[in-house]
């Protein structure tokens, strides 16, 4: 009884999103880019900032989590290689941060291929291990190999990006605006992907691989393409990163509890959804911030709300079913009305 | 129903969060003007949780000391106003990411003055810039990085100057304990970094026998395989850069594999938890320290006294620093004669304070000078070094 | 060579303590196919125990028993308080996974508070209890030797459990099929709260048998040693009982060698190298049974 009405809810809440989805995605955004003009403090930008930056994280990991099922805990390792790949190449090379960024990103991918390649046959816990040992071995590297990473030392003086030779920093709201801007495109590419064929691909492999498999989907070819693209844009993501804090970077900001902050976005916020990903960020990001009173208690209260999430609500806050129907890919719909045509003209 | 509540609840906690996350920035209708009765913040910036949790809550402790010691006194006088002094804390966890936040934090609150802080070399080098933007005096009582002070005229520290420290460690080595083939024993951090090359210099500069120079992570408890190459090389003096928790454990692995080294610390090991911890073990470690609880000059003692009966424990070198650097941003407040930021920063180049940890004066890019004293552990206390 | 024998013994004394932690996550993988992130904080947990009823002035013996009852307990605790209710629910993996992480974030930051033992490093009590052994420029710990021969004790003691006894006979059942089992009348859930008693109690030693070793315990001290001990299991083959003990073995060794000749700072990766290693070649671990992957 109770469930029936809320599915009542939720699906008029659903379809009105669904009809007025042009106007209310262009409500929304302009009101998001107007926020550095509305007279929002320094604070309140740097929490944006935050928010944005974990939201884009966990839209990386959910590609791999969301929508292929595969836990990984070593994020940070791609984080962290996005961020080095961009920052040695805009200070000792003087690459501009776009190259630079992209650059990031594509090594970040590129690793990941690498590690995918020998790793994705292994089932899914034992990709989770490999993924653990990577972050480490990524620190490793990044505290022993001085001549490039600058080991404990760090990297400072990262340069801040330009855009036609404007800075962007964060009171004149650029890194706002960047961060926005980074996290539509992926919000967007995440969507496309998950609503193509090979994300519904993904999506068979998590639910039943074995399946999937004797349906005769190559599933390491799609686990791997999920493990690249979901490198590609954590290190997309650290290239970012390596900007805004206040141009310096050391191997300690990309420690093994980074992997599991960007896991517990995905969690909180609703494993597979986009807007998850900016609540769950939200939510975390925040919670030091107004929980600042609670002093030492603050992260036994967190270990606790992560524990009775998972209890109450494991599916995370936002990871509900959506009440809409099935939308039909385009080509489905094409060959059904071809087919309907057929049959009408017999 | 249950999922509609869940939505809105969502909705709900994101607005609030949001709206409180902006809205820990102080109204702006509080006046500067108090002429009376004004209040002057300082905030401390460290790990209040966490692995590091000690030293953050040592900074606040040492801070919250002087704020209560300013105001018993009748406050700051700035100009013709007297303010009361109160401190602020913020937990960083000695992360980055959570510094910058802080540090946004702070500089949108018009009446912080100071920041005392942030702990790990590292996180003073992500947040100050963000102090220098803002024009906010920065002391840090523990930053080492070589590039620090520079970032800024704001940007000041107030800890030992490696090279000097170091110095004054070979001395004991060469010099004191008359060390035939000298080791140097170094964590992985940049602070241990540095201060393990600078050891080496030291001790060829002085004309020592460097043998060997090992390093260790900063959380290891396992030094075997260091204690076995240490040995292989007849090493009877070993230099150690590393805080208690690494000179500790180092000193009972030593004494428990029957190893017979003289072990030389530095300032920042000399706190009672040495002790504590290494128990036996640590009888004669000897240490270069800029203060000294047993230094007899009353003022310190007083100083030892008060913290003590505050706190239940004798302060460290650590805390003592960053109980220094307050009373010298106050003083240099005082000096200014106004809360001018600008003003303030000048004053702060002109200071020339005799505090716990010896007389501090900053040279032009805001290191402090300092002057050290050699101390050893005899019977379980430390005692100044008899050799 | 001296130096090479040297870290060799370093390595094996060390890796039989990790080879009791690996036990815990291996036993528990094997029931549950669940990596229990709780399990290095209730190996500090173990360790802080001992710490504080020796403090209180109970003896070393009697503080290390309770302490290892405590753990136990606490262990099958987290089990029937947090993970038992998701099985109930038959909750996606993940979220024990999650759950497991959050436990350790309760108990590490439990731990470190002021209230209770502070962030602070502890000493604590060493168990160097006879003279050490020299050979040469060698010297072999006490310590050392209690720890491998305490560990090798109780390692074969556990292998007794499970393969001579009933519950280690219902223990592995559930691990091959649960539902198989609990209809042949074995109470699985019972298993499951004994297998992570069995864990904790074990953690609970390998943290007294290490800590006394090096002398000093802090709240995080499970964190890396955690980590490194699950590594282990893997490599071994998780879920069976002597591939951890033969992956602490290598865990242990390979790392100390490494201090010796790469220098100590990569003594923590080692671990993960020989992991990813292994698993590229051999996906089940050393020891690993086929179709242990299949969740």
């Amino acid at each position: 009884m109770k469930e029936k009405k809320s599915l009542n809810l939720l699906a008029p809440f659903e379809s009105f999103v669904d009809k007025f989805k042009v106007p209310l995605s262009i409500l929304v955004g302009a009101f998001l880019i107007a926020v550095p003009f509305l007279g929002a403090s320094r604070v309140a930008m740097r929490n944006l900032v935050m928010i944005f930056l974990y939201a884009m994280l966990g839209m990386g990991l959910n590609v791999l989590l969301g929508y292929v099922g595969q836990v990984s805990l070593g994020h940070a390792g791609f984080y962290a290689i996005g961020a080095y790949t961009s920052a040695i190449l805009t200070t000792t090379y003087g690459w501009s941060f776009w190259t630079g960024a992209i650059a990031g990103a594509c090594v970040a991918a590129l690793i990941g291929f690498l590690l995918g390649l020998p790793t994705l046959r292994l089932s899914g816990t034992y990709l989770t291990i490999v993924t653990l040992g990577f972050g480490e071995i990524v620190l490793m590297v990044l505290r022993q190999w001085e001549s490039v990473t600058n080991g404990n030392y760090g990297i400072r003086s990262i340069p801040v990006p330009e855009l036609f030779g404007w800075e962007l920093t964060l009171s004149n709201g650029g890194f706002y605006w960047l961060i926005l801007f980074l996290s539509t495109v992926t919000a967007i590419a995440c969507y496309t992907i998950k609503n193509s064929n090979a994300g519904r691909t993904l999506i068979a492999i998590k639910e039943d691989e074995l399946a999937a498999t004797m349906m005769g989907i190559k599933t390491t070819r799609y686990k791997i393409l999920a493990f690249v693209v979901s490198a590609f844009i954590t290190g997309l993501a650290g290239a970012y990163y390596s900007v805004i804090n206040n141009g310096y970077i050391e191997p300690n900001n990309f420690v093994f509890n980074y992997s599991i902050q960007i896991l517990s976005v995905v969690i909180v916020g609703g494993m597979g959804t986009i807007r998850g990903m900016y609540f769950g960020s939200a939510l975390l990001m925040m919670f030091p911030q107004v929980f600042r009173f609670l002093n030492q208690w603050r992260f036994v209260i967190y270990g606790l709300l992560l524990v009775l999430m998972m209890q109450f609500r494991p599916q995370g806050a936002l990871g509900w079913q959506s009440t809409l129907p099935y939308k039909l890919p385009r080509r489905a719909k094409k060959a059904l009305a071809e087919r309907e045509k057929a049959k009408t003209v017999q | 129903m249950k999922k509609v509540l869940a939505v809105l609840l969502a909705l709900a906690m994101v607005f609030v969060l949001v709206a409180c996350g902006g809205g820990e920035t102080p109204a702006g209708g509080e006046t500067e003007s108090g002429a009376e009765g004004g209040v002057i913040k300082i905030a401390v910036a460290g790990p209040m949780t966490g692995d590091n949790a000690e030293y953050g809550i040592g900074f606040a402790n040492a801070a919250k000391l002087v704020a209560e010691q300013v105001n018993a006194e009748g406050g700051v006088k700035v100009g013709d106003a007297t303010y009361t002094v109160e401190i602020v804390e913020f937990d960083d966890k000695n992360e980055s990411d959570e510094a910058l936040t802080i540090a946004e934090q702070i500089v949108s609150t018009p009446d912080i003055y100071g920041v005392i802080g942030h702990f790990s070399s590292g996180v003073c080098m992500a947040a100050a810039p963000t102090y220098q933007d803002a024009q906010y005096i920065n002391i840090s009582p523990t930053s080492s990085h070589a590039d620090y002070s520079s970032i800024g005229d704001y940007i000041f520290r107030n800890n030992t100057v490696i090279t000097v420290e170091t110095r004054t460690g070979a001395e004991i080595a060469i010099n004191d304990l008359k060390g035939t083939s000298i080791g140097v024993l170094s964590i992985d951090t940049e602070w241990g970094q540095s201060a393990g090359n600078a050891m080496e210099e030291n001790v060829k500069d002085l004309g020592g026998n460097l043998a060997i120079r090992q390093e260790v992570a900063a959380t290891q408890t396992d030094f075997a395989t260091e204690i076995a190459n240490f040995r292989a090389q007849n090493v009877d003096v070993i230099l150690v850069a590393g805080m208690y928790e690494t000179l500790a454990p180092f000193a009972l692995a030593c004494d428990s594999s029957d190893y017979d080294v003289k072990l030389v610390g530095c300032s920042n090991a000399y706190t009672t938890s040495l002790i504590d911890i290494a128990g036996e073990a640590a009888e004669g470690i000897y240490a270069p320290v800029a203060f000294f609880a047993g230094n007899p000059d009353p003022d310190v003692q007083a100083y030892v006294k008060a913290y003590t009966d505050k706190y239940g424990a004798a302060p460290s070198a650590l805390t003592t620093q960053a109980y220094d650097s307050t009373y010298i941003l106050i003083e240099a407040i005082e000096r200014a004669g106004s809360l001018d930021r600008e003003a303030i920063k000048d004053a702060m180049f002109e200071t020339n304070f005799d505090g716990m940890s010896g007389p501090t004066t900053f040279d032009e890019i805001g290191d402090a000078m300092k002057v050290f004293t050699k101390i050893m552990v005899k019977d379980g206390e430390f005692v100044v070094a008899e050799f | 060579m001296e130096t090479f024998i040297g870290a060799v013994i370093n390595g094996l004394a060390l890796g039989m303590a990790y080879a009791l932690i690996a036990v815990g996550y291996s036993m528990v993988f094997g029931v549950l196919r669940l990596i229990n992130f709780a399990h290095g904080s209730i190996y500090a947990f173990g360790a802080y125990m001992v710490y504080f009823f020796i403090s209180i002035q109970v003896g070393l013996f009697w503080s290390i028993m309770i302490a290892i009852v405590l753990s136990g307990i606490l262990a099958m605790l987290v089990d029937k308080l947090a993970l038992e209710p998701l099985r109930k629910k038959q909750s996606i993996p993940i979220a024990s996974l999650i759950t497991t992480v959050g436990v350790s974030f309760i108990i590490q930051n439990g731990l470190a508070l002021e209230q209770v033992f502070t962030s602070e490093k502890k000493g604590f009590p060493s168990l160097n209890l006879f003279p050490n052994i020299m050979i040469g420029n060698l010297t072999i710990q006490s310590s050392q030797i209690i720890m491998f021969a305490v560990a090798l004790v109780l390692l074969a003691v556990l292998s007794y459990i499970v393969n001579k006894t009933k519950i280690g006979l219902s223990m592995r059942a559930t691990e091959q099929n649960a539902r198989a089992a609990s209809l042949m009348g074995v109470n699985t859930n019972f298993v499951i709260s004994f297998t992570f008693f069995l864990g904790g109690c074990s953690a609970a030693i390998a943290g007294t048998l290490i800590s006394g070793y090096y002398q000093i315990i802090s709240p995080t001290m499970g964190a890396t040693i955690g980590l490194k001990a699950f590594a282990a299991a893997v490599v071994g083959g998780i879920g069976v009982l002597y591939g951890s003990v033969v992956g602490g073995l290598v865990v242990g060794v390979v790392e100390c060698i490494a201090a010796q000749y790469l220098g100590s700072n990569v003594r923590d990766p080692m671990a993960f190298v020989i992991l990813i290693l292994i698993l590229i070649i051999k996906p089940n671990g050393l020891f690993g049974k086929k179709g242990v992957s299949k969740v």
